[in-house]
């Protein structure tokens, strides 16, 4: 099943820009808090890598914290929704008790 | 705010059916917004605000300070320079000030007057400015856009669509290019792309945001205001009865209608409203502002400028969509000086001075001190022995010869030589140091030392770090 067919009660722009916008503002904070704190080129002391500039490392680690966060609330947005018809066999109330 | 307006399709009031239909039909599909060009006092105020931003974002990467980039958030070599000033990782301080203060002045003026900034200032409604002014250059007025939107594919239309998406996308590489000068100099960037000669990850950032700004000033336009701003959710929070907003005088318009300019509207029984839909037409976000305050509105004003045209056409007087408050709207007073306006100023006050006072506080000198991880202490000849890891950091313009001091416990000495230090501008020293103590003159395990840096041409460039001396239980 597709997950952005129109099963949701959000126009798509908004279900796209609640996983991509939004996560994209906190990778960004997220890449500026962990820099700041942490020299790329010292990092590269401790952990096997190829040869980066730092500019490099900060796009790296900017596309990473982006890509975590997005995964994650594309789970979120996915698990929002209630299952779509035919995935469960119960039939909804045909009225409200 | 937002209710839903009468008429407008709620899930209830569907006929039942297959969950998603009714689920699809809640919103109507986005539809492209043409807005009409408009003229007047607030499109004037509009234009001037957009071009002296775009100006500042276009110019600034090229001014000079002291031989360098004036403004340059260098992250090669992780230092920003703003002016006369350079900021350094460890002033990250600075930029939540930074942070703070434009959150404090967003609720201020948010709270005093609307959505000023989404109308005036806000990024996407400068550049959606710019792409709808070069959209109404090639493809001309609302009804010839929409004209050329509806038939068919010819020739005309393929040469101004592809006119203007080439300037579009020029103009937008243009920007990203700009974007990243702030990032890497300007100058070199210039030359690097006269050859082609960027590197992966300028091209990639260059791109990136080109397209960013394709997208969202071209296409996306109203729906990032409505879908993605999280400004526009929250914003009515700091709304109250005594807010500025854009509103429509529900009381001196209604009944709307059409008549003939020489009508007396009183004797057909209708109010102001001659109902042509003007409003409707220049709303960047294509809502009715008759229909009262909406998250939507972006307080642009567009729809001020043009019912007043109306008016004057009509011979009615002005204001009937105005920037009014809830109170006065209601006949009765605006409090513009109210706890809130208050509370939030005196905030916005005490931030700048605080600010203000920090900054020309700073020194440019930094000393970190560490103490030795793997040995607490060690014992030599009746003395103690701490060894500690120095960091000096010369955060000015000019190289500087250190003395460096240490006090807390009588007798204490350095045990290698390096009392003095030499850093050139913008270096970062790091040494280890190890302090000697006699044990008699322990009074604790753990006792404060204080190590004092000075530069020794300029004693004012002076600063303190405290540290810990570990030694056994006395």
């Amino acid at each position: 099943m597709p997950l952005w067919d129109k099963t949701g009660w959000i126009p798509t722009p908004q279900r796209v820009a609640a996983v991509l916008w939004i996560t994209f503002l906190m990778a960004g904070v997220a890449t500026g808090a962990f820099f700041s704190a942490i020299d790329p080129l010292e990092l590269k002391n401790c952990v096997h890598f190829p040869e980066l500039s730092r500019v490099g490392a900060y796009t790296i680690g900017f596309l990473l914290c982006w890509l975590l966060a997005a995964s994650s609330a594309l789970l979120a947005v996915f698990f929002v929704y209630p299952a779509p018809p035919g995935v469960s066999t119960a039939q909804p109330p045909k009225t409200r008790p | 705010m937002n209710s839903p307006e009468p008429g407008t399709k709620s899930p209830r009031a569907r006929a039942p059916g297959p969950a998603h239909d009714v689920d699809d039909a809640l919103y109507e599909k986005s539809q492209k917004i043409y807005p009409r060009e408009v003229h007047g006092v607030f499109a004037t105020a509009r234009v001037a605000a957009a071009t002296v931003l775009l100006g500042v974002f276009y110019c600034l990467p090229w001014a000079q300070w002291n031989g360098r980039q004036a403004v340059l958030f260098d992250l090669p070599a992780r230092k920003f320079y703003l002016f006369g000033l350079t900021l350094w990782p460890q002033d990250f301080l600075y930029l939540t000030f930074l942070l703070m203060l434009a959150a404090y002045s967003l609720f201020f003026f948010t709270a005093l007057a609307g959505r000023l900034w989404c109308g005036y200032a806000c990024p996407q409604t400068v550049w959606t400015e710019s792409f709808l002014w070069i959209e109404r250059l090639i493809e001309g007025s609302r009804q010839q856009q929409m004209k050329l939107d509806q038939s068919p594919l010819s020739l005309r239309k393929f040469r101004l669509k592809a006119s203007k998406h080439a300037i579009w996308i020029t103009f937008s590489l243009f920007t990203g290019f700009m974007f990243v000068s702030y990032f890497t100099p300007a100058r070199e960037l210039a030359v690097s792309l006269a050859a082609f000669d960027l590197g992966p990850w300028e091209w990639f950032w260059l791109g990136f945001y080109g397209f960013a700004t394709y997208g969202n000033a071209g296409f996306m336009r109203e729906q990032v205001c409505k879908y993605m701003c999280p400004y526009a959710r929250f914003q009515s929070a700091m709304f109250d009865k005594d807010t500025f907003v854009i509103s429509y005088d529900g009381k001196r318009g209604e009944p709307r209608g059409a008549r003939r300019a020489s009508a007396d509207p009183r004797a057909e029984g209708l109010g102001d409203c001659i109902n042509c839909t003007m409003c409707v037409q220049v709303c960047p976000t294509g809502i009715d502002i008759r229909k009262g305050l909406q998250y939507e509105c972006i307080g642009c004003s567009a729809c001020i400028d043009v019912c007043n045209d109306v008016m004057d056409k009509m011979k009615y007087p002005r204001g009937l969509i105005r920037y009014t408050t809830q109170h006065e709207l209601d006949g009765g007073k605006t409090h513009v000086l109210r706890p809130r306006i208050i509370v939030y100023g005196v905030i916005l006050v005490l931030l700048c001075g605080l600010f203000g006072w920090r900054l020309a506080q700073r020194l440019p000198i930094g000393l970190d001190v560490l103490h030795d991880r793997n040995q607490l202490y060690r014992e030599t000849a009746g003395q103690i022995e701490n060894v500690y890891l120095l960091k000096v950091i010369n955060k000015d313009d000019a190289a500087h010869q250190y003395h460096l001091t240490v006090d807390g416990i009588d007798g204490l000495a350095f045990g290698n030589n390096v009392s003095a230090v030499h850093a050139a501008s913008g270096a970062v020293v790091n040494f280890p140091l190890s302090l000697r103590a006699r044990e008699e003159a322990l009074t604790a395990r753990s006792m404060s030392v204080r190590f004092t840096l000075t530069a020794v041409d300029d004693p004012t460039l002076t600063v303190n770090a405290e540290a810990k001396f570990l030694g056994p239980i006395p």
